[in-house]
């Protein structure tokens, strides 16, 4: 075969790899082009994260709204700290909200579910939730259940 | 039992030279540094060589496996009533692990044992030999364009095998069996993160491509150059590779995704 | 050293996997001449070759070549002076993914950065040298075992060399293409000025050609000289050699225990 022949299969060859690594970061794992959105920080503090996972969604409303960045323990407390980065275009959530930890289906993923307040001052950058609500805990649930408490 | 002592004594001496004997192999192919002028053109043959002509049975074996994940996946997942995270399952196994592997062992049967026998049958016919006494090192005109090409080609090939099966396990799971397209890519995309997962499975695949080359031209190159020491040593290749792509995928696993 | 000799060897020992395959050679083979080497098989007459082209070290000894210290020159000199060399191997050893218009063109590529046309009319010289001008669009595995060797013959002049070295070239010909390959060997040398070294068990060809010759038995040179002088040569091994002989100084047998004792008879001992 002719040397050009083959140069320009394996440039359509070299494309093709691109081309899928695109295809894995775009469609795949929801890279989205507009590089780094802009975000602000908010922290949480909850008695237990159960299995919430940094990288989890934040969501209101069913809408996801930002990500958790970490999750820490306070040693004054004894609570678990979350820090959150939440879409810089959602910056009027009511300074009462709370921040409620949620099963998506019966063995899914975890993630935190902001319930709206009705204040009107909004949560400024590093504020921190007022309420949260721990993750339900499925074994508590079903002891409590049977000792009939 | 002193013979036997003797013998295992021999096998460990065995494998610490030849051990010795790639490395410095590798250490005089990665020597030279590469004439772009002459070099380019034999590098592009290669690559056409070993990944181009590996395309259609990593395509092929993509879409099944992708397919299968599908399938079995669905089956367990359905039991819990979250078949919709078979988007994420599908992803994740196939950006991880199964296509740096699946590749990497393909790739040592299609390409792996061609490239032994390509360059122990040269050396069986005296072609490097006599490269070598027209004054061209055999080492870099021959084994270093092999070499880096499938370094390079591995990648794509295993980034090609990723997509393909999630496209074949979307082909089955959704069109097929009904999950909801949306949660199937909402799912994946929320869990499959581009520089943990995506781009970790490509340097085990850049890892995977640099070791199976590296064993194929050395085999070929060291081999005893008789039909029964070409045909032992496209064995080697193939053996060698597969388990130092499952040996190393375990190490690399433990340090990227491993928590400590 | 002398001027007249172009390589010469000085004691060397040699020897591979345990077996001693060189005792202390000494051998001089003179420029501008066709040198024969001859010997049984297996003794290491390739081996020899391969130690002038520095392909191998010797254990001890040296092995001069133009004045070159083979064993001691570095990579980049020895790859240097291999550009001197040629070297047309028992199999021919041509590249089966080239053409023959390639092969030849090969070390001209490589070593030279000659225009395309420069090349073509140069490959084309030397292939009508050894008349396959009309073949070179061949490949390699559409030729026969005697063009073959022509082609390789072609490609190792393709430089101009000052040294050829011939591994074997008459083995598994038919009589044509020896005498094709005969007469290309001596038309080289007289008409490039060429040093040739030739290796082979073929007496009557090898002799024909050949200005002197030396015999080669039991890792040691065993007669050296003219073809006249060889001819006339006192030692038996020369003349079961020369002649043929089925048995001689050089047995028949394969070194053997006792008969008896390998059939397991005559009792213990």
């Amino acid at each position: 075969m002719a040397q050009r022949t083959t140069e320009i299969i394996v440039g359509l060859f070299m494309i093709a790899g691109l081309a899928a690594l695109l295809v894995l970061a775009l469609q795949v794992s929801g890279l989205s082009p507009k590089a780094a959105e802009r975000t602000y920080t908010l922290y949480a503090n909850f008695n237990d994260t159960g299995g919430l996972t940094p990288r989890g969604k934040v969501s209101m409303a069913g809408v996801t709204v930002g990500s958790i960045e970490s999750i820490s323990l306070d040693k004054e407390t004894f609570q678990a700290r979350v820090k959150m980065s939440i879409h810089a275009e959602v910056d009027n959530i009511p300074a009462d909200s709370s921040a409620v930890i949620r099963t998506s289906g019966l063995l899914g993923e975890q993630y935190i579910d902001i319930s709206i307040g009705a204040d009107m001052e909004s949560l400024q950058p590093g504020d921190t939730f007022y309420s949260t609500q721990s993750a339900m805990n499925l074994e508590r649930l079903i002891s409590n259940f049977a000792s009939g408490k | 039992m002193l013979d036997r002592i003797a013998s295992l004594g021999r096998l460990g001496l065995d494998i610490v030279a030849s051990l010795g004997r790639s490395g410095r192999f590798l250490a005089g192919v990665l020597s030279g540094v590469p004439r772009p002028v002459t070099g380019f053109p034999l590098l592009v043959r290669q690559i056409y060589a070993v990944g181009v002509l590996s395309l259609a049975i990593v395509v092929v074996s993509g879409l099944f496996i992708g397919m299968v994940l599908g399938l079995q996946g669905y089956t367990i997942l359905s039991d819990y009533g979250s078949e919709s995270a078979i988007g994420q399952m599908i992803a994740l196994t196939l950006v991880r692990e199964l296509g740096p592997v699946v590749t990497a062992l393909l790739f040592a049967g299609r390409a792996g044992s061609a490239l032994t026998a390509e360059i122990g049958l040269m050396k069986a016919t005296e072609q490097l030999s006599s490269m070598e006494m027209m004054g061209v090192d055999p080492l870099r005109r021959v084994v270093a364009p092999r070499l880096w090409a499938g370094f390079i080609a591995m990648p794509v090939l295993a980034v090609i095998f990723s997509v393909v099966g999630i496209w074949g396990g979307m082909l089955v799971g959704v069109e097929w069996l009904g999950v909801f397209e949306g949660s199937f890519w909402g799912n994946m995309q929320s869990s499959v993160d581009f520089l943990d997962d995506v781009m970790n499975g490509v340097i085990k695949s850049v890892v995977f491509g640099f070791v199976c080359a590296w064993i194929a031209v050395f085999q070929g190159y060291d081999c005893v150059p008789t039909s029964a020491g070409i045909s032992s040593a496209t064995t080697k290749t193939v053996v060698y590779s597969s388990l130092a792509v499952l040996g190393l995928d375990f190490v690399l696993t433990a340090v990227m995704f491993g928590d400590f | 050293m002398g001027s007249t000799a172009y390589i010469s060897l000085k004691d060397v020992v040699f020897s591979r996997s345990g077996r001693r395959i060189f005792d202390g050679i000494t051998l001089d083979i003179p420029r501008g001449k066709i040198t024969a080497i001859m010997g049984p098989s297996g003794t290491g007459k390739t081996t020899l070759l391969r130690l002038i082209g520095g392909q191998l070290r010797p254990d001890s000894g040296s092995v001069q070549v133009d004045g070159h210290e083979v064993p001691r020159l570095k990579r980049k000199a020895l790859y240097t002076l291999r550009e001197k060399m040629g070297m047309l191997f028992q199999s021919g050893a041509l590249f089966t993914d080239l053409s023959v218009f390639e092969n030849v063109a090969f070390p001209l590529r490589v070593h030279t950065k000659l225009p395309e046309d420069m090349i073509h009319d140069i490959v084309l010289m030397k292939l009508e040298a050894v008349g396959l001008r009309g073949a070179r669009h061949l490949m390699p595995s559409e030729l026969s075992g005697g063009m073959t060797r022509r082609v390789a013959l072609a490609r190792s002049i393709a430089l101009d060399p000052e040294l050829i070295m011939y591994d074997e070239p008459f083995a598994g010909q038919d009589p044509i293409a020896m005498g094709v390959l005969v007469k290309l060997i001596r038309d080289l040398n007289s008409s490039m000025g060429l040093t040739s070294v030739l290796v082979s068990h073929d007496v009557p060809e090898s002799l024909s050609i050949c200005h002197y010759a030396c015999i080669i038995a039991d890792g040691k040179v065993i007669g050296a000289g003219t073809p006249e002088e060889l001819k006339a040569h006192p030692s038996d091994q020369v003349q079961q050699f020369l002649q043929g002989q089925p048995d001689g100084p050089v047995p028949f047998h394969y070194p053997a225990k006792d008969a008896g004792q390998d059939y397991g008879l005559g009792g213990h001992t």
